[in-house]
């Protein structure tokens, strides 16, 4: 075992050999979205726990907000002056990071897809080489958060369903609500989804979205959003408006401001992501890649259904993750 | 000034240190407070990281300023105008957008992505200076207005508001080609910048721009068509914002219809650190660049040491508010002696 680790420095020293120093421990880097979301803030947990275990250090670094698409490439560029022996990257939009990813791949640097932000087709097209991607699967969770829907309402409900999408072009937003729209059809028929609309992962803009649908069809018996931040703003909207025992709301991500509003029975549910044992994952792959070994192209984290019940029963032991 | 001839025979250091500013000002175009703060944040930045001083990182360095150095240049000649142009940012968006979707959509030749680039922010700022000269309606307004236009346009045009991947191997080496070991972007925003700074400081046009920006009416006295020159201003700063979006596009391989959010503010700050007035009249493009170079300096070294985004916009909020204190006290110490 120490051998092998030993290897793995080896080669992880060769790599930073041209660098000024090498550091004793292999460097990570990290590059997330931005740190002013709780969801990159339970990852970046789950980053820490899985280095301190690997004996790693790491070196994360994130943008102002997750609509700084150049500043995020310039950051990437910059981090590979610093040569770390991965690059885990959380791409704000499928194609703003692959210049860098492409050098990293020139200079030997492993690239992770971390929270699958990145297009497959679009990746292989460009010719930018990805050890692997890892998150939980969107379209499952889309299709998740649809499920409890149904499973509140019955599979013969009928009436009028909103969907709060993403950012428009962001394909973890649209890969959610097309999950859920598709689930929601198969499962019962008789919802409709009366409206799809971007509400770029903004609460205020969501909370307006949901206000205009509310003023068209008063009758509204279930919203899903495609984060939770939106998800909380499309609550004080219902709530606003007196339809708060009316309307079923699911978000995604189970973020801890979600969690609070679930408890307080605001929030119907979240399909939570467990972003802390996303990030966790992504360091233990990395490592066992860069040990010599094998990993699967697609990493999927699991994610899990959080409504007051599951969250106050204590008897879901997937809970540990949820921070 | 005239006392410098009878001090001059006995020069103390604060006399030679006005000389030399006065050199750098008169000559270079640039305030040497400027370049000083720009060397000691390099000084400070190589003591602090290992990875900062090499060939690599300053070209990072100056790819990571492209885009915004080249709206920087926009912003410089509009404000030096007492203009301002706030669709810069949503302009540039608009540009790599409308001139992916000619040649990826539309399947047109490669070089109408260039053309519709720089044609759509052409097209742009010429509107803008319609509106502002003929309609006679505040810069403020009208470009305010051309950022939510332009934004939503840029929307439109891409299909589901995402970005148009996958441009033609001789537009994307504009943005990923490196002539020379030198990256494309780097050799346009110095090219860019040197024609627009032998532009601002040595023409007729500049002089004009610098005239009309300090007092309109003596301007317009002296016979300069106020007018024509506002709107060939804004129609060059439109196009800039397209060669940025023209850019922002090759770079990405994309063109991308968020590209761009609140650069028009980035490239403001740029502008006015390089000690480009607010109110007109006094503007460089050489001083921008510098102003450019100092935000792009101080983000690079904070990404090396790790230091989060959040502290970096501090840093970058204190040195423009540092900046201009700076001016100030200059202007103040002129007026007084």
């Amino acid at each position: 075992m120490i051998r092998i680790k030993s290897l793995a420095l080896a080669s992880v020293a060769v790599l930073m050999s041209t660098a000024a120093f090498a550091a004793d421990k292999p460097l990570y880097g990290v590059l997330m979205k931005t740190l002013a979301n709780p969801f990159w803030g339970a990852m970046e947990q789950g980053v820490k726990a899985g280095a301190t275990a690997a004996g790693v250090e790491y070196y994360l670094q994130a943008v102002e907000s997750d609509q700084a698409a150049e500043p995020q490439l310039n950051t990437c560029n910059t981090m590979l002056e610093r040569k770390p022996a991965v690059m885990i990257t959380a791409a704000i939009n499928s194609t703003i990071l692959l210049p860098c990813l492409k050098k990293a791949n020139e200079m030997k640097i492993p690239v992770v897809d971390l929270d699958n932000n990145l297009d497959p087709d679009i990746t292989k097209k460009a010719g930018v080489d990805i050890a692997f991607h890892i998150g939980s699967n969107n379209e499952m969770a889309g299709a998740q958060g649809a499920g409890f829907v149904v499973s509140k309402l019955g599979k013969d409900a009928k009436g009028p369903v909103l969907v709060i999408e993403g950012l428009s072009g962001n394909i973890t937003g649209k890969h959610r609500a097309d999950g859920f729209a598709n689930e929601l059809k198969k499962a019962a028929p008789g919802l409709e989804i009366v409206a799809s609309l971007p509400g770029d992962w903004d609460r205020g803009k969501a909370a307006n979205i949901t206000n205009d649908i509310l003023t068209k069809h008063p009758d509204l018996v279930a919203i899903f959003c495609a984060n939770d931040g939106m998800a909380l703003g499309a609550v004080e909207t219902v709530f606003a408006a007196n339809k708060g025992d009316k309307v079923i709301i699911v978000g995604v991500d189970g973020n801890s401001d979600a969690v609070k509003s679930i408890k307080a029975g605001r929030l119907t549910a979240s399909v939570a992501q467990l972003p802390y044992l996303v990030g966790k994952q992504a360091v233990e792959n990395v490592k066992k890649i860069l040990e010599g070994g094998k990993v699967d192209n697609v990493v999927i984290v699991p994610t899990l259904v959080l409504t007051k019940d599951v969250i106050e029963g204590g008897k879901e032991p997937m809970m540990e993750f949820v921070k | 000034m005239s006392t410098t001839d009878i001090k001059r025979s006995q020069p103390n250091l604060a006399e030679r240190w006005r000389n030399v500013q006065f050199f750098f000002d008169t000559t270079m175009r640039v305030r040497l407070e400027s370049l000083i703060v720009l060397a000691l944040l390099c000084t400070a930045m190589t003591i602090l990281s290992p990875f900062f001083l090499s060939l690599s990182n300053f070209l990072n360095i100056l790819l990571a300023t492209s885009t915004i150095g080249v709206l920087a240049i926009a912003a410089t000649l509009v404000l030096s105008s007492s203009g301002l142009d706030l669709s810069l940012g949503s302009v540039m968006g608009l540009s790599g957008t409308a001139g992916a979707a000619l040649v990826v959509e539309a399947g047109w030749p490669w070089p109408f992505a260039i053309a519709g680039s720089l044609g759509a922010g052409a097209l742009a700022g010429y509107v803008n200076g319609q509106l502002i000269t003929r309609a006679r309606i505040p810069a403020f307004i009208v470009t305010l207005g051309m950022l939510g236009i332009a934004r939503g346009l840029a929307l439109i045009i891409a299909p589901n508001g995402g970005a148009i991947y996958g441009l033609p191997d001789p537009v994307v080496y504009l943005g990923q080609g490196r002539p020379l070991g030198i990256p494309s972007p780097v050799v346009i925003l110095v090219l860019t910048a040197l024609f627009a700074h032998y532009l601002l400081a040595y023409s007729r046009f500049g002089r004009h721009t610098l005239a009309m920006g300090d007092n309109e009416g003596a301007a317009r006295a002296t016979g300069i068509n106020v007018e024509r020159l506002r709107r060939t201003l804004y129609t060059l700063s439109g196009t800039l914002a397209g060669l940025a979006g023209l850019i922002f596009m090759a770079r990405v391989n994309a063109g991308d219809p968020t590209a761009g959010i609140s650069y028009e503010l980035t490239a403001i700050t740029a502008a006015i650190i390089g000690g480009t007035s607010l109110f007109g009249g006094k503007g460089s493009i050489l001083g921008t660049m510098i102003g450019a170079l100092i935000m792009g300096v101080l983000q690079n070294g904070l990404n090396l040491l790790a230091v989060q985004s959040y502290y970096q916009q501090i840093a970058i909020g204190s040195v423009l508010i540092l900046a201009v204190y700076i001016d100030q006290f200059q202007a103040t110490k002129e007026r007084k002696s």
